[in-house]
């Protein structure tokens, strides 16, 4: 029902007594808006953090690639500790992991030789991974049963480790291209005999510290040769969108996993400042809500003031719902100025931080849309509480 | 609007009250002109409060348009009130701290009758030159007429009056009668009167003893 649509807040103004106890509606107001300014600058700092720490290093359609290995401790170095299947399902579970693939290694012994160009002879490890976590993979990367020539992926590390030793051991050093025209004879040394690859380095990487091959020939080659199947991987590496997201951090913490250091390390200083950032989040929060139990008491004030006057309004038939809104419309404007005035503050401090952070380019000079979407929020969550006070004190007269 | 009292007992009034009158325990059409005779402590004003939706303390039922009142919601209750039921309290409730005037205004601005007749009836109850003081200021008999006009502002289908002629002089309680029973004609209202003595100049249809 629409009672007393067309009546204006004027009618009855002159009925209240809204006079009251300027101190408390004072610090009521300034209260909120302090508490405003605190939560929007701590949302602010929070996305400014997330911008500045990001890698931009090792992505591939702005994914990062981290590698985990259990953390061997004297405690558990006795147990096995490899990834599970079930490990695995769990990170390819979570949220923040796009996906999960184990890096598996050989189960028999591989020699490698460089044949006759480089006098150089030496026990190799081989490893596989889903051809996906790989960066630079070519379109020869693969291979087929009976095939005799096994395409490889170098790490770059390797290669330049190589590159630093090779001149003291009279070895010649190698581009990334000259390694390329290397034929490297692998020996699978199995319980048959040995049987003989030509490898042929394809393509050199940045992200895996490894000497890879491609999965299905590893897969063959560890049942052939090491009469294996589904070993469990001791090094798992992840896909995501964000290796310092602190969340990741969190969940590898709990799980006591061991992160490539360097690609993580502005993730635990975000974890700290996030943590820092939570903190004055959880005080602003604390602080708007002191201010509106003042307000509320201003307003339980002015109410219990003009409380005779409610009385005899409602009994000439004032509708108390119209009476409600009527009431806490009035309010309005000043939470819409509040919110504008700690808004405001907010960008000038925004201002402030980008121009102390020499303007980086990360940084937004204006406060991002999540943040005057969490103000517009507190906006309509405290004009909505200040319409269910006003209204639950009505209907108590 | 048909308005019925049907077996209406308050909780609180003794039995033999209750078993000597007319109207407690009763069933009561109010369709016309009606008057209660209730001396004191018969519970005059409850029945008048029962009626306006503002007490519950009672068992029976107040009927208008087959729905009984206190099952009403706040909203329904502030329809009715403001649209087919008025009242005179015995008690007047007005503001005192406001001119005479704005206690009329605040009433007529909920739902307007007519045209603005204030100035007109204030001068046929003789109190135009009190319009402008403030409530606190004007004697018992000059508030009743206040009381009065203000009731009058509005639509109504019944007009509860309580003791409205209480400190006013036979001569003015008549002019005020005159022009009560002329706006409730215009509207085809009923009235209830409610009063310690029987009022000669009320018309009344039926009359009770309370």
């Amino acid at each position: 029902m629409k009672n007393n649509q067309h009546i204006s807040y004027n009618t009855i103004a002159a009925f209240l007594n809204t006079q009251s106890n300027k101190g408390s509606k004072f610090f009521g107001y300034a209260g909120l808006c302090t508490g405003m300014v605190l939560l929007l600058t701590a949302a602010q700092m929070f996305i400014n953090i997330n911008h500045l720490i990001k890698e931009k290093n090792t992505r591939k359609d702005g994914f990062d690639f981290i590698s985990v290995t259990k953390t061997v401790t004297n405690e558990n170095m006795m147990k096995d500790n490899r990834f599970s299947e079930n490990d695995i399902k769990e990170l390819k579970q979570q949220k923040f992991i796009d996906d999960a693939a184990p890096l598996i290694s050989n189960q028999f012994r591989v020699k490698a030789s460089a044949g006759n160009i480089i006098p150089f002879s030496t026990d190799l490890f081989l490893e596989a991974i889903q051809s996906d976590f790989i960066d630079t993979v070519p379109p020869d990367f693969n291979w087929k049963p009976g095939d005799i020539n096994v395409p490889i992926v170098f790490s770059a590390d390797y290669l330049e480790m190589y590159n630093v030793f090779a001149p003291s051991q009279d070895l010649p050093q190698m581009s990334e291209s000259t390694i390329s025209s290397l034929t490297i004879i692998l020996e699978c040394h199995g319980p048959g005999g040995i049987e003989s690859f030509r490898g042929n380095i394809v393509a050199v990487t940045n992200r895996i510290s490894s000497v890879l091959v491609p999965q299905n020939f590893l897969e063959w080659a560890n049942k052939r040769y090491g009469n294996a199947e589904n070993i469990p991987a001791a090094r798992v590496y992840l896909k995501t969108k964000d290796a310092n997201s602190t969340e990741l951090l969190n969940f590898i913490d709990a799980r006591q996993y061991h992160l490539n250091k360097d690609k993580t390390k502005f993730g635990r200083i975000k974890q700290v400042l996030e943590g820092v950032i939570t903190a004055l989040a959880g005080f602003a929060v604390v602080v708007i809500i002191l201010a509106m139990l003042l307000f509320s008491f201003y307003l339980q004030l002015i109410i219990e003031r003009s409380r005779q006057n409610l009385v005899l309004l409602l009994t000439l038939g004032y509708s108390p719902g119209w009476l409600t809104k009527t009431l806490a419309k009035k309010w309005t404007p000043i939470y819409v100025t509040i919110m504008l005035i700690a808004t405001i503050v907010t960008s000038l401090f925004q201002l402030y931080f980008v121009h102390k952070m020499n303007n980086r380019a990360e940084l937004s000079h204006t406060l991002h849309p999540a943040v005057f979407a969490l103000g517009l929020l507190i906006l309509f969550l405290s004009i909505l509480i200040n319409y269910r006070m006003i209204k639950k004190m009505l209907y108590k007269l | 609007m048909e308005t019925v009292l049907n077996n209406v007992v308050p909780v609180y009034l003794e039995e033999e009250k209750i078993l000597s009158s007319e109207v407690w325990n009763h069933h009561i059409k109010i369709d016309k002109y009606v008057h209660i005779i209730a001396p004191s402590g018969r519970g005059k004003s409850s029945l008048m409060q029962f009626m306006y939706g503002l007490r519950k303390e009672y068992t029976g039922e107040v009927i208008f348009d087959n729905q009984q009142i206190h099952k009403k919601s706040a909203e329904e209750i502030a329809d009715l009130r403001g649209n087919r039921l008025s009242i005179v309290f015995q008690d007047l409730r007005l503001f005192p701290d406001h001119t005479a005037y704005e206690n009329i205004t605040v009433k007529r601005s909920l739902q307007p009758y007519n045209e603005d007749q204030i100035n007109q009836m204030a001068e046929r109850l003789g109190i135009s030159n009190k319009l402008k003081q403030h409530i606190r200021n004007c004697s018992y008999g000059e508030q009743q007429r206040v009381a009065i006009i203000r009731a009058l502002q509005q639509p109504f289908e019944l007009l509860i009056l309580d003791e409205p002629f209480s400190h006013l002089d036979e001569n003015n309680s008549k002019l005020a009668m005159q022009l009560i029973l002329e706006e409730a004609t215009v509207r085809n209202a009923a009235i209830i009167l409610l009063d310690l003595e029987k009022v000669p100049f009320y018309p009344a249809d039926s009359m009770y003893h309370l």
